[in-house]
């Protein structure tokens, strides 16, 4: 059964086995790069980055297509509010649509870059697995611990939120079909009655939550768990020469689009 | 009410993937009869029990219900009169008492006031849980035994004509186990078709008149077989142990046709 | 009554949920000597659960008399975390125990928690993923385990941090007989490298390997002896409601109906034996017995019978009726 959430696709590339932490703080830097510049130049060096990393990450094109689809309206959208709204000489009309040099210009540059940023995002998220996403953002938020921001006990309730995801998808599931069995509809009527056939489907969830969430916090006390402790890790997260030279990459990359 | 199965064949779909769970099924049950569909985990139990249902299609195959088909008007009708009750069905309990739970059912089905009322005092009396004491009482305060029985009776309101019950006695107690099986029994003998999916030998034995044994999703073995030396056979390579009262008998040397299904039937043989 | 050497030494303890009017315990003594196997029975309401979870430290007691595990004071806040490090603690619902995205992170939580350097948690997790047999699953998910897989896992988690003690409340509750055999098979064994062993349980054939039974009854004990002295003592089995397989429930009713054994069986093979030497009825028996009757103590060697991976369930030949 197909069981990770969002889009990991688990493979072992050079790019899957960087550190997430790097990983993760490189495409924050290229993402507020991209958009310090409005340059063809510049993107198309992102752009030639991004099609760089896609290759050495040897995750399929079918799976980066799937993560632009749900966006795929907002690039149109941005496409044609651009194209029609922008001022300028236009070179065509049809009544109240003037499509000019300039428009068509803006709206190819801001939809191309709205693909290359998401095109980041899919990098990060297909290479590294949301475990390891989630472990990467508790060490970087450990400096907030200052700020007592419980940064290691929220990525602990991640990861077993994340853990529950399919067995709540399966428990939903039995809970919907027992509730049909007794006639119950879920696809019927407007939006007012649909929510209020959700109930015998929420209840015996929450009750359901609730009470696993009382088994696991005992479970979890008997394996001498308590909030607040420095927890070691089978599998630490280890910076390794390659992650900087990632790093470094990324650095080359922002620079060179900054100079062109 | 009788439900036929011919040649039915289902897979999941998970992601795109297909998972088979039942090939080829063929079968029969009705009204007054009694069936245990034995099989270890994952034989694909649960899922025939879902597709007699309705609740899933069959990918080939019919399922045919009082001579109905799917595409017959009256097929949704007939669905409706089967009582389908899922394994660990306490998760499904969800009104703040005990008669509202019970009532969902009938008022799902659109009868009138009375009409539900009658049918939900009816239910709680057939499962043991007298609306007079319990009728008000809120589901999570029950036991893990009477929830189980009060869920049995949100089904039972809808007064199905055939129960199918997936793996009842799963994860009750001892104590739990044993008020459940009496209210099984009462029902089967007041005329309730039955069946049973069930890893436990004993309990089908001492239920059920047939037994359809599902391995793989493929229907192994069917009918009222009994358990001597083929069938003994059967079940060892499946995995499955031989009923310890036909196993009592055997070693005791009486025919196994006399085998008694009960503890009570064979206290009294044993006298 | 202080026994020497009582890794679990208890008197007079209380407990009472915070809004209700009587003792979830009542005065309960209980002593537990070191590798000893004891199994709690009683039925619901009885307190088992509740003595379980603070003999691992996880529940407060009302009040007691003494109430030492381990040598930590369970009265004390220190001495239950303490007690939390020796004894381990395996519940009934395998779901609810599994924290990690896979087997080998999970079995891993205990010793992270306990802050230990990564590659002695490497060590350690190989080494329970071999003793309990979980080694092909190493990077599975928690939700495509079986019930037996997911209770194996939990267990061996529980255990990787090195313990004195092992309680465990109706770990078998939710299993399907497979699930059975594999969870009580691991359990014997490691009963038999010494691990002192508290079980709660209302399955009587669980209580077959025991060295002792305490019998709860609405907070206190109202048993505590050997096995075989509780299976000579019909009517109190059935006053607590206690899960007898087929033979123990047909022999209880003839017991009940004026014949007289020796002992309620729990096999087939013992019921056999009750009837043929009990006389009255002339009965025969057309097979050979494959286990020959013999006087001797229903514990140990039955146990490993019963958890023998070759038989489907630890109830032997018997079962629900």
């Amino acid at each position: 059964m197909r069981t990770s959430i969002g889009q990991y696709y688990p493979a072992n590339s050079p790019l899957h086995r960087v550190d997430p932490r790097a990983k993760f703080v490189a495409v924050v830097a290229l993402a507020v790069a991209l958009f310090t510049r409005d340059s063809f130049a510049a993107l198309s060096i992102y752009g030639a980055a991004a099609l760089v990393a896609f290759v050495v990450s040897r995750v399929p094109p079918l799976w980066f297509w799937r993560g632009l689809k749900p966006i795929l309206w907002l690039v149109v959208l941005t496409f044609v509010a651009q194209a029609l709204l922008a001022r300028g000489e236009a070179f065509y009309s049809l009544g109240p649509i003037h499509l000019t040099k300039r428009g068509i210009e803006l709206a190819t540059y801001l939809s191309l870059r709205l693909v290359v940023l998401v095109l980041f995002g899919s990098l990060l998220t297909l290479t590294t697995s949301p475990i390891s996403l989630t472990d990467a953002l508790a060490w970087l938020g450990r400096p907030l611990r200052r700020l007592r921001v419980p940064s290691d006990e929220l990525a602990l309730m991640v990861t077993i939120a994340l853990r529950f995801i399919p067995t709540l998808l399966v428990e939903i599931e039995k809970i919907m079909r027992a509730q049909r069995a007794r006639g119950a509809e879920f696809a019927r009527g407007g939006p007012l009655r649909r929510a209020r056939a959700l109930v015998p489907v929420l209840v015996p969830l929450f009750v359901v939550s609730f009470r696993r969430a009382d088994d696991l916090a005992m479970a979890m006390e008997a394996r001498c768990y308590q909030p607040g402790i420095r927890r070691t890790r089978l599998h630490p997260l280890v910076a390794r020469p390659s992650d900087f030279v990632v790093l470094g990459a990324v650095v080359a990359t922002i620079v060179a689009a900054s100079l062109v | 009410m009788r439900i036929e199965c011919r040649n039915v064949t289902f897979a999941y779909d998970e992601g795109g993937r297909p998972v088979p769970a039942i090939k080829g099924v063929d079968l029969v049950a009705e009204s007054g009869s009694t069936v245990a569909l034995l099989g270890p985990s994952g034989s694909g139990k649960s899922t025939l029990l879902m597709v007699l249902r309705g609740l899933l299609e069959p990918d080939a195959g019919v399922v045919v219900l009082d001579g109905s088909v799917a595409a017959d008007k009256e097929y949704a009708h007939r669905q409706r009169e089967i009582g389908l009750v899922f394994q660990e069905p306490e998760t499904q309990l969800f009104a703040t008492t005990a008669r509202d739970d019970v009532a969902f059912g009938p008022r799902q089905l659109g009868w009138p006031a009375d009409m539900v009322d009658a049918a939900v005092e009816e239910a709680l009396d057939l499962v043991g849980l007298t609306g007079s004491e319990f009728g008000e009482r809120h589901p999570y305060s029950l036991s893990g035994g009477e929830q189980r029985r009060l869920a049995l009776a949100g089904v039972l309101a809808m007064r199905p004509k055939m129960l199918l019950l997936d793996e009842p006695f799963v994860s009750l107690d001892p104590g739990a186990r044993r008020d459940l099986a009496a209210v099984v029994r009462r029902l089967v003998e007041s005329g309730m078709g039955l069946m049973l999916a069930t890893h436990d030998v004993d309990q089908a034995w001492s239920l059920c008149d047939e037994r359809l044994l599902l391995v793989g999703g493929e229907l192994v073995a069917a009918g009222d077989w009994d358990f001597a030396g083929a069938g003994a056979e059967l079940l060892a390579a499946h995995r499955l142990r031989t009923p310890f009262f036909v196993e009592l008998w055997r070693r005791l040397g009486r025919p196994l046709a006399d085998a008694p299904r009960t503890v009570a039937m064979a206290t009294e043989a044993l006298r | 009554m202080l026994a020497v050497n009582a890794l679990i030494d208890i008197s007079g303890l209380h407990y009472r949920y915070p809004g209700t009017a009587a003792d979830a315990l009542a005065g309960l003594d209980l002593s537990v000597a070191e590798g000893e196997f004891v199994a709690v029975v009683g039925p619901n309401g009885s307190g088992k659960s509740t003595l379980a979870r603070i003999l691992g430290g996880l529940a407060v007691a009302s009040g007691g008399h003494r109430a030492a595990v381990c040598g930590h004071d369970l009265l004390t806040e220190p001495g239950r975390l303490a007690v939390r490090r020796d004894v381990g603690v395996l519940f009934q619902n395998p779901e609810n125990q599994l924290v990690a995205e896979n087997v080998e992170e999970d079995i891993a939580f205990g010793l992270e928690n306990l802050g230990l350097p990564a590659s002695e948690i490497a060590t350690r997790v190989d080494e329970m993923l071999a003793r309990f047999d979980l080694e092909d699953l190493r990077h599975r998910e928690p939700h495509l385990l079986s019930g037996g897989q997911k209770q194996r896992t939990a267990l061996a988690g529980v255990l990787a941090i090195p313990r004195r003690a092992l309680v465990l409340d109706e770990p078998t509750a939710m299993l399907d007989p497979a699930g059975q055999v594999e969870v009580l098979g691991a359990v014997a064994r490691e009963r038999e490298n010494g691990l002192t062993i508290v079980l709660v349980t209302q399955e009587m054939d669980e209580v077959l390997g025991a060295d002792r039974v305490v019998a709860l009854e609405r907070g206190s004990a109202v048993f505590d002896g050997p096995p075989a002295e509780l299976f000579a003592r019909p009517q109190l089995i059935a006053d607590l409601s206690l899960g007898l397989p087929a033979a123990g429930e047909v022999g209880l009713a003839l017991m009940q109906s004026g014949r007289r054994f020796v002992r309620t069986p729990l096999t087939i093979d013992e019921l056999l034996d009750e009837l043929v030497g009990s006389g009255g009825t002339q009965l025969t028996l057309g097979g050979v017995s494959e286990h020959p009757s013999s006087a001797d103590d229903p514990a140990h060697g039955r146990w490993e019978a019963h958890t023998a991976a070759d038989s489907p369930a630890p109830a032997g030949d018997g079962g629900e009726a």
